[in-house]
């Protein structure tokens, strides 16, 4: 099959049902199309407001700053775990793969409920310091729920089992006979991983990074449920400026594009590094 | 493979962080699965008695069901066009040099970053402006492009990692391309097709605010739940509910990749 | 080379016919015409339902004794719910072209939906028990004399708070701004909190704030919001906050005061001296609607008061109809339903339409954002 005929159709796909409806969304962002009926026409107006407003890329630089601890730190989390199932040499490692998506089948926002009996003031976690004395019943660790820490926590536990396929996937297509060569090479385990393994993977480790750090960005299911007044972040905002209040539809698409903006020249970048192999035949 | 790999320690050091991660992930399930036995309007602690009353009401609950089944209609529809397309896409991306190629990445990817709420907006306008009614074809025409870049990101580095040599040796002795890749590149990333259908399924079926929009008259699973959310009434039988999805789908799962592997065994691949 | 491209080429088709037909896009290969017609005549054989855009749980997802009377009548015209999140989501929903016959904003856009031309006033003699809804209510409906709205649930926005671990320095909206209370606190998350700042800080007409009014009220809210655990915008969340004791103080309703007080909590719901206010749910017929006889039915049925009882009884809102009590006695209390005049001066301000409500709005984004 020629190039044009296997990218046509997901190309023609996202083109009429991805692009256009953003090129609706950017209109709306230079007021060519309003909600409401009445005079407007092509203005810079709404940008303008979003970039002398300090208020809006505030919290996106906050939104990023989370996105990215929590990516870095899931990443880290899920290599070991994909390791583990794809090298250990498990025989059961598919079920093990299916235990580990299986929360994944319940509903999200069940999950995130069940995090916020845990760590509320009476929650699991409290309950358990009570218990043990380490904390008197009046003075509960507060800052678990409704925080900035409790929105990073949960992005990272909805978000480990995503991260951790991709990297399984291009682990278990290692080919094994060459780390058999390195050790034959008198290459230690340690050395092996980190000249063979380790750059083989990286494919997946990145498409891993890129599973959570990008969503995350954009999040504001969980920020609404347990971030509280301080884990409030920029897709919260996006969401307000459509759904609430008075519709503002102009800021919210400024706003929205900027984000898409900001992602769009981050996996550019990223996707040269991504296809080493491809750069280097070419 | 285990001696070179991971030595023992390193095997059982692995393991045991292996069953920390998953006791990290069970454990608000198992919670969910205490509080849907317990008897209170409200899930916090301390528990009331134990009941069987939530998973009544839900059996009995007719709307409940049927949000469920069009949950899995959608999903089920959704994944089988996202890893299509996907497929396509992806046999595109790694097997093809074109010069645009970052450009076109970038745009398959993108679908991750656009938040749903305003994708959601956005496609019910173009669909108004289309004249097409709302309803589950919608919802998954929008799944499917908020799906699309998942199946990508898991096919393409599986796709990497089987060598293109295997492929244009098939075609040198004279196989269509068609029948090159049902013979020699479908079997090899099929678990990367699994997978791939998979994060899919799971995505559609849980997915709130783009199917808000779209869906019309219709009601999905989560739509319900978020409704219960605000609702407190609701909300314990729809605790007991995530507990049975969760069995049902475990159950499904199982099977599948149990037929899988049993199919995998007959074609003598692995 | 060349009979395989050919090959090819009719896979492609074919595979991409498939795709069509799996993904019930006939309409590609029928054009865009097809569809429309496709549509028309499957919905032709549903122009009887009523359609109604209105909050989660007053559909069939547990609100059907709402207008359990309104099935009996009329069992081919059976309600169809979409759900709305709020009335800007209505509002979206509307413009973006959704065409409910009903939907139902609340006292405060009663003006707004009144002068937008999206909506007709209501023929009140085809509601029963319209005699028996709460006069200032009905009037609250009203707008340049027609009736735009029709009551149905309300209830009060005023201070929830632990009588065992707060001590308020006087009866006023500023318990929800206290610094000794830091972490505690919860308040709604609507505009409607500069509105509360606006009279907690004395201002004429907190609905209709100047600018450097608006400002001040804004600097307050940012200035206090170190204090807010939570900014909540379901009872649920705030039940389960409250509840836990993750906060203490809340911005809250009726219900959530008698619904900790069933938990066994020491709770007391505080009618601050700058007085609470009343919110009230309208019913608002759309304009253009081909069921205006049925919507009335509807609204008949959720007026009666045997649906009042209900509502009072099962989700612990108030209700119009003036004749319904609930079993609670603490619920009877709170919403003060003796007293027909305590939604209104002097006992309380009834919510109002907002001039200004979009510079309301991103002032109080602005809040949220810092």
């Amino acid at each position: 099959m020629t190039t044009p005929s296997l990218l046509g159709l997901p190309l023609a796909w996202l083109g009429a049902f991805f692009v256009a409806p953003i090129v609706i969304v950017a209109l709306y962002s230079f007021n060519v199309y309003a909600l409401f009926p009445g005079p407007h026409g092509f203005t810079f107006d709404a940008w303008r407001s979003f970039a002398h407003n300090h208020v809006y890329l505030r919290l996106f630089w906050k939104s990023t700053q989370m996105s990215l601890v929590v990516s870095v730190i899931i990443v880290l989390l899920a290599y070991p775990v994909a390791y583990y199932l794809a090298l250990s040499g498990t025989k059961r490692k598919y079920i093990l793969l299916l235990l580990l998506i299986a929360p994944f089948l319940t509903s999200y926002l069940l999950r995130v409920l069940a995090w916020k009996v845990i760590l509320g003031d009476q929650g699991v976690v409290n309950s358990f310091l009570f218990w043990t004395h380490l904390r008197s019943p009046e003075h509960p660790l507060s800052q678990l729920l409704y925080s900035r820490f409790a929105v990073m926590l949960v992005l990272g536990y909805i978000w480990l089992p995503f991260v951790a396929l991709p990297i399984f996937v291009s682990l278990e297509s290692l080919d094994r006979r060459l780390l058999e060569a390195a050790s034959d090479l008198g290459a230690s385990r340690l050395r092996a991983f980190w000249a063979v393994t380790l750059p083989l993977s990286l494919p997946g480790v990145i498409a891993a990074f890129f599973f959570v750090f990008i969503p995350t960005l954009g999040e504001f299911v969980t920020p609404s449920l347990v971030g509280g007044a301080t884990g409030y972040m920029y897709g919260n905002q996006i969401v307000d400026l459509f759904g609430t209040g008075f519709p503002d539809w102009e800021t919210g698409s400024v706003l929205a594009l900027f984000l898409i903006g900001v992602v769009a020249v981050l996996t550019i970048a990223f996707s040269r590094f991504l296809q080493p192999q491809q750069v280097a035949a070419e | 493979m285990t001696d070179v790999a991971l030595s023992r320690n390193g095997a059982l050091v692995l393991r045991g962080f292996f069953a920390l991660v998953i006791a990290f992930l069970y454990a608000p399930i198992v919670i969910l699965l205490i509080f849907s036995f317990n008897n209170s309007a409200v899930p916090t602690f301390p528990l009331g008695g134990f009941t069987l009353h939530w998973y009544h009401e839900f059996l009995v609950n007719g709307d409940l069901r049927a949000a469920l089944r069009t949950s899995a209609l959608v999903a089920a529809a959704t994944s089988v066009g996202a890893v299509l397309l996907g497929v396509l896409a992806s046999l595109a991306l790694v097997r093809r040099a074109f010069r645009s190629k970052p450009l076109v990445s970038a745009l398959l990817l993108s679908p991750l970053v656009i938040p749903y709420l305003v994708f959601g907006i956005a496609l019910l306008l173009l669909f108004h402006a289309l004249g097409i009614p709302n309803g589950v074809p919608t919802v998954v025409i929008g799944h499917i492009v908020i799906t699309l870049p998942y199946t990508i990101l898991v096919l393409v580095p599986r796709l990497e990692q089987i060598d293109a040599s295997l492929e244009e040796a098939a075609y040198d002795l004279g196989a269509s391309r068609l029948r090159t890749f049902r013979s020699i590149t479908l079997p090899l990333i099929l678990p990367a097709v699994v997978s791939a259908f998979l994060i899919a399924f799971t995505t559609s079926f849980d997915e709130y605010a783009v199917a808000s929009f779209l869906v019309g008259p219709s009601t999905t699973f989560p739509i319900y739940l978020y409704s219960a959310l605000r609702f407190p009434s609701q909300l314990p039988q729809v605790i007991a509910v995530a507990v049975v999805v969760l069995i049902v789908s475990l159950t499904v799962v199982v099977a599948a990749e149990a037929g899988r592997r049993i199919a995998e065994h007959r074609v003598g691949v692995l | 080379m060349d009979a395989e491209d050919r090959l090819e080429k009719r896979l492609d088709r074919q595979m991409l016919l498939k795709l069509a037909a799996a993904t019930g896009g006939a309409g590609l290969v029928a054009g865009r015409a097809g569809i429309a017609d496709a549509m028309r005549s499957f919905s032709t054989a549903e122009t009887g339902r009523l359609q109604v855009l209105d909050w989660a749980g007053y559909g069939n997802d547990g609100g059907q004794s709402m207008f359990a009377q309104y099935v009996k009548q009329h069992a081919t015209n059976k309600p169809r719910f979409t759900y709305m999140t709020n009335e800007s989501d209505a509002l979206a929903k509307i413009h973006a072209g959704q065409r409910p016959d009903i939907f139902r904003p609340y006292v405060g856009w009663v003006k707004f939906f009144a002068t937008s031309g999206l909506v007709q006033p209501w023929d009140p003699s085809q509601i029963q028990s319209f005699k028996h809804l709460n006069p200032f209510m009905v009037k609250a409906g009203q707008y340049g004399g027609k009736q735009y709205g029709i009551p149905d649930d309300w209830g009060f926005d005023a201070i929830l708070y632990r009588s065992d671990k707060v001590t308020p320095k006087s009866r006023s909206w500023g318990l929800i701004f206290d610094d000794r209370y830091k972490g505690k606190i919860s308040w709604f998350d609507d505009l409607n909190m500069l509105t509360i700042a606006g009279l907690y800080l004395g201002f004429k007409d907190p609905w209709n704030q100047s600018d450097s009014e608006l400002k001040q009220s804004q600097k307050l809210l940012v200035a206090k919001k170190k204090n807010v655990r939570l900014i909540w915008s379901s009872e649920t969340n705030l039940w389960e906050a409250f509840g836990s004791g993750d906060v203490w103080i809340a911005y809250a309703w009726p219900n959530d005061w008698v619904q900790m007080k069933k938990k066994g909590l020491k709770v007391v719901y505080m009618r601050p001296k700058e007085k609470p206010i009343a919110w009230v749910g309208m019913f608002m017929l759309l304009k253009g609607s081909p069921r205006s006889h049925l919507a009335h039915a509807y609204v008949d049925a959720w007026s009666s008061k045997a649906s009042a009882a209900w509502l009072e009884d099962n989700y612990g809102y108030g209700h119009a109809n003036l004749q319904a009590r609930p079993a609670s006695s603490d619920l009877l209390l709170a919403l003060q339903l003796t007293n027909a005049r305590a939604v209104t001066e002097p006992n309380a301000h009834l919510d109002r339409d907002i001039p200004r409500r979009a510079v309301y709005a991103k002032a109080w984004q602005e809040v949220k954002a810092s």
